[in-house]
């Protein structure tokens, strides 16, 4: 279980993290989306003690973080983003140190240690000197330690960055099994990570929560109007009209895919696609494609952390930050969007140089 | 308790992995070998007319005073801002240990492998005890007080260890700052008569206090000296770390 109440963090005048609160609760993957420099990493370190708040308490298991740090630390284990581990010493020998350092004896220790290394698949290198295994087994290393001592709340700062795409299958599922037992909070820029992992998601940008629920409530509140791709052979000239009188199509747009294909607008409740199919029928049109657009949580995350707009879209700034900074409550989060939905129209659908790169996919 | 244990060994154990400590092992013996074959020789040539106390002639020298320098300076560099550097210190201080125990750690790992480098000069004393009269007193003070000193050294140098991310900076500072005071409060010994004036740089004169020690007087002031001066530097240290989150 961890709460945060009001996190703030500042840096002199500059403010990474600014009234931040979540709850996650126990057996769950509470995932935590966001840009680079959006302050995940700062709000990480004040979950986990590394950093005190400028302002607000984190409470880790009933206990706060403040009043009884190192008892705190003890059911916390923790991945930064940059595993730093001692080069000189060997996989095992650190491991060994590290379950010391938690303060297990005896047997705990090689029982532990024995445990860690199986989960995290290191037998192989268990025997090798830490500065010559290769990436990925470091960041394996890294989570060996951060499960030594059974903690009951777990955070992990981007652990498939570096691994090859068989390890990160592997650990994903490491991860989806640790997270039935405990608490885990996951930061990451992986989209698809979070879809496939996470119970519930946070995203944060310029240290502040733009929105919180699961991947599937924000899909459905943060995008647009689900979208219908339709593709007829030949390209029938009367195809757009009839389209477009089709009960609940909105508007038609052209596809991506050259002449004959489109994109129908539906209302939110509607599924038309019968009546597509009909109309074609009806009127002998070959269909070529049916298929829902399913709105992505990266157009979503893009959505939220966007904020150079397009030039032409002069009125939609102050709409797209009302977004970004009232995204707390359900009714400012419905009206924002619908002002901004036509600005971000084109822009969503090929992620803004400022937010692509985060939305890194792998394999 | 149990986590400065493990920092303890750890360290301790990076101390003899690494290639530098037995580089600085040989250099010792080598060094402290070369000064005691002077000394010895000096001794016994029928002009040098002996001495009283032949343990100055090994403890008291700049010789002396620089390897000290020099050797707790190398032994301490590493120990914190490796870990400001490498990022270690992430993942140290999200364990459960608090700073203290991290400092205290590191330093008795220091200490420790400083004590080990001294070790292996017994042998001298022992060479001489076969061929004369050795009297043991001065030779055990003579001992304590490079405890003292290098206790004392080891932790002004875990302190600047703390302050930088690079070791390099951290030698520098330390090394600089020891050899700076070390001389500087004989220099001012020197310079000033005055009663009081005497007196108080007399306390703080680590030329003297080794002086006594090694005429196998150990005083109970200087005692309360090092021991307070070493709880001083190790509180810096790990306030140092601390002041590390706030920035």
């Amino acid at each position: 279980m961890i709460e945060a109440h009001d996190l703030s963090r500042r840096y002199g005048d500059f403010t990474a993290v600014d009234g931040v609160s979540f709850a996650a609760a126990d057996r769950e993957i509470l995932g935590m989306l966001g840009p680079n420099g959006a302050g995940k990493t700062t709000t990480i370190r004040m979950i986990t003690g590394f950093l005190p708040p400028t302002a607000g308490r984190v409470t880790i298991a009933g206990r706060d973080l403040f009043e009884s740090p190192t008892e705190v630390r003890r059911h916390l284990g923790y991945l930064p983003e940059n595993v730093a581990l001692y080069p000189e010493m060997r996989v095992e020998e650190y491991l060994l140190y590290r379950a010391r350092l938690e303060g297990l004896t005896g047997g705990e220790v090689r029982t532990a240690v024995g445990e860690a290394v199986e989960r995290c698949m290191l037998e192989e290198v268990r025997h090798q000197i830490i500065g010559t295994i290769s990436k990925g087994f470091r960041q394996r290393v890294g989570l060996a330690t951060a499960i030594l001592h059974r903690p009951g709340v777990l955070v992990l700062d981007e652990p498939t960055v570096g691994l090859d795409p068989k390890q990160i299958i592997s650990i994903r599922e490491l991860i989806r099994e640790l997270g039935r037992e405990r608490t885990l909070l996951l930061s990451t820029h992986i989209l698809p990570e979070v879809e496939l992992l996470c119970d519930r998601v946070i995203i944060i940008d310029r240290g502040r929560i733009a929105a919180e629920g699961t991947p599937e409530s924000l899909r459905q509140s943060w995008v647009g109007n689900p979208g219908l791709r339709v593709t007829l052979k030949d390209n029938p000239a009367p195809a757009p009209a009839v389209l477009e009188g089709l009960a609940g199509v909105l508007a038609v747009r052209s596809g991506a895919g050259g002449p004959g294909s489109f994109v129908l607008e539906c209302h939110r409740a509607a599924d038309p696609r019968e009546e597509v199919f009909r109309a074609a029928v009806e009127r002998g049109w070959v269909l070529l494609e049916l298929a829902q657009e399913r709105p992505s949580l990266e157009e979503v995350f893009v959505r939220l952390t966007t904020h150079e707009q397009p030039l032409e879209g002069g009125g939609a700034s102050s709409a797209a930050s009302g977004a970004a900074s009232g995204a707390g409550d359900a009714g400012g989060a419905g009206g924002a969007h619908a002002g901004e939905a036509g600005a971000a129209g084109d822009g969503a659908a090929e992620p803004h140089p400022a937010a692509g790169g985060s939305s890194e996919v792998p394999s | 308790m149990k986590a400065l244990q493990a920092t303890f060994l750890r360290e301790l154990r990076a101390y003899f992995v690494s290639p530098l400590a037995y580089l600085v092992m040989c250099f010792f013996l080598v060094y402290n070998g070369a000064i005691f074959a002077a000394v010895v020789s000096v001794l016994n040539d029928p002009r040098s007319g002996g001495t009283e106390r032949p343990m100055d002639q090994l403890f008291q020298g700049f010789f002396f005073w620089i390897i000290l320098c020099f050797i707790t300076t190398v032994l301490t560099m590493r120990l914190i801002s490796e870990e400001l550097r490498s990022g270690s210190i992430e993942v140290l201080m999200t364990a459960p240990i608090t700073e203290v125990q991290v400092v205290v750690g590191k330093y008795l790992a220091a200490l420790t492998f400083y004590c080990a480098l001294w070790v292996p000069t017994v042998a001298y004393a022992g060479i001489v005890a076969r061929y004369s009269h050795v009297d043991w007193g001065p030779i055990a003070g003579g001992y304590f007080g490079i405890f003292c000193l290098g206790a004392l050294f080891l932790s002004v140098g875990v302190l600047f260890s703390a302050l930088t991310k690079s070791q390099l900076l951290a030698a520098i500072m330390t090394f600089v700052v020891l050899v700076a005071v070390l001389f500087l409060i004989g220099l001012l010994d020197n310079l000033f008569n005055g009663e009081v004036a005497k007196q108080a740089l007399g306390y703080v004169n680590l030329f003297g206090h080794m002086e006594e020690f090694h005429k196998g007087i150990v005083d109970s002031r200087h005692l309360v000296y090092y021991g307070s001066a070493i709880f001083f530097f190790l509180f810096l240290a790990s306030r140092a770390l601390e002041d590390r989150k706030w920035r």
